[in-house]
């Protein structure tokens, strides 16, 4: 288990490292989580607790945004002025993005699966 | 009394206190979308920060702890995508597709709107990632000049109306295919969309929290080229 928490620390330093040095624009953890994932495929063995430690990380994710939550106690102005814009914003947006993911989904694998029917 | 109001071990134990008794709620209105425990915990720490006079710079050193979590928490979101790799294989083309698509639409349909209200540029940074998870979200959101904590806030309502919207958009819709249903939840409302997704089915559930995972580094990707480009 310890190790496991290793490997996760050794990933992220590793992702800050890129990040900072090679100046990849992309943020620290998630060069580390594409790290782990290439760690994962080199070294094939089963981490059970690995799993169980991700897996805790993940569940108790929520409470970790809340000191940046928080944060909104400095934003009134911005909240008063464009928080109304800033709902709209969101809510249309989530929306369109559901419909657009779930029909080219479908489309797409409408495609793929007619050209595999014609080719079998 | 001062020194206690500036004390690590106050304030964390308060927003853990908080915390804990939102997330009973939360439970108690079996997860309801409105009740989410950062949702009812943060006015609750606002108003005590209110009440004491401490500052926001004060709180946030002493609760840094619960913040750093979220650099080993992101990395191993790496783990249910590779056990995932046969069916993410399998459907490379379609969740390839859908992702690219959709991930697009989530940053310009955002960004597009407030440009149109005139928001200056903090606030188009904030929200162009809103469809990535939270940890994803604010640091994105703060590597391009935006407030974390106003993409932390955005995220959460993107998730809100992503899972309270999604079973009458899909039904009238008439897509009955859950892989498709639930990776389309995940890629614009993250793990929110992903936890309403497994109440509805445990196929709709992989495919969100895949969803949700790859549109993360798609989203964090696109931004980053982006803010090379503009």
């Amino acid at each position: 288990m310890l190790g496991d928490i290793a490997l996760l620390f050794v990933c992220l330093l590793g992702g800050e490292s890129v990040h900072r040095l090679a100046g990849v624009p992309l943020p620290g953890s998630i060069i580390g989580m594409v790290l782990l994932f290439g760690w994962l495929a080199l070294v094939r063995r089963s981490r059970p607790g690995l799993s169980s430690a991700t897996t805790w990380l993940t569940g108790h994710l929520s409470v970790m945004f809340v000191p940046s939550a928080v944060g909104l106690v400095n934003e009134g102005p911005i909240l008063s002025r464009y928080g109304l814009a800033l709902a709209v914003a969101t809510a249309v947006s989530t929306v369109l993005t559901s419909v657009v993911t779930v029909l080219v989904f479908r489309w797409t694998l409408a495609r793929v699966s007619e050209r595999g029917e014609r080719h079998a | 009394m001062n020194d206690l109001m500036s004390s690590q071990v106050f304030w964390l134990t308060a927003t853990l206190v908080a915390f804990a008794a939102a997330d009973f709620v939360s439970r108690r209105s079996r997860r309801h979308p409105f009740c989410h425990p950062v949702l009812l915990a943060t006015p609750v720490l606002i108003a005590i920060l209110l009440l004491t006079g401490t500052s926001y710079a004060t709180y946030l050193e002493a609760t840094q702890v619960l913040g750093f979590l979220l650099g080993p928490a992101v990395v191993g979101l790496a783990v249910p995508i590779w056990e995932r790799r046969a069916l993410i294989g399998r459907l490379a083309m379609p969740i390839a597709a859908a992702l690219a698509a959709g991930s697009l639409t989530a940053i310009v349909s955002a960004v597009g709107i407030m440009m149109l209200f005139g928001a200056p540029r903090s606030i188009l940074a904030s929200i162009a990632p809103r469809a990535s998870t939270t940890p994803v979200a604010m640091e994105m959101a703060s590597q391009l000049g935006g407030v974390a904590a106003l993409a932390a806030v955005i995220v959460l309502f993107a998730g809100v109306v992503g899972a309270m919207t999604a079973t009458p958009l899909f039904d009238a819709l008439k897509i009955r295919d859950y892989r498709a249903r639930g990776f389309a939840i995940g890629v614009s409302a993250h793990g929110f969309g992903a936890a309403r997704a497994f109440q509805v089915d445990s196929t709709a559930g992989t495919f969100a929290g895949l969803g949700m995972a790859l549109n993360a580094i798609a989203t964090a990707l696109l931004l980053s080229i982006a803010a090379i480009l503009v």
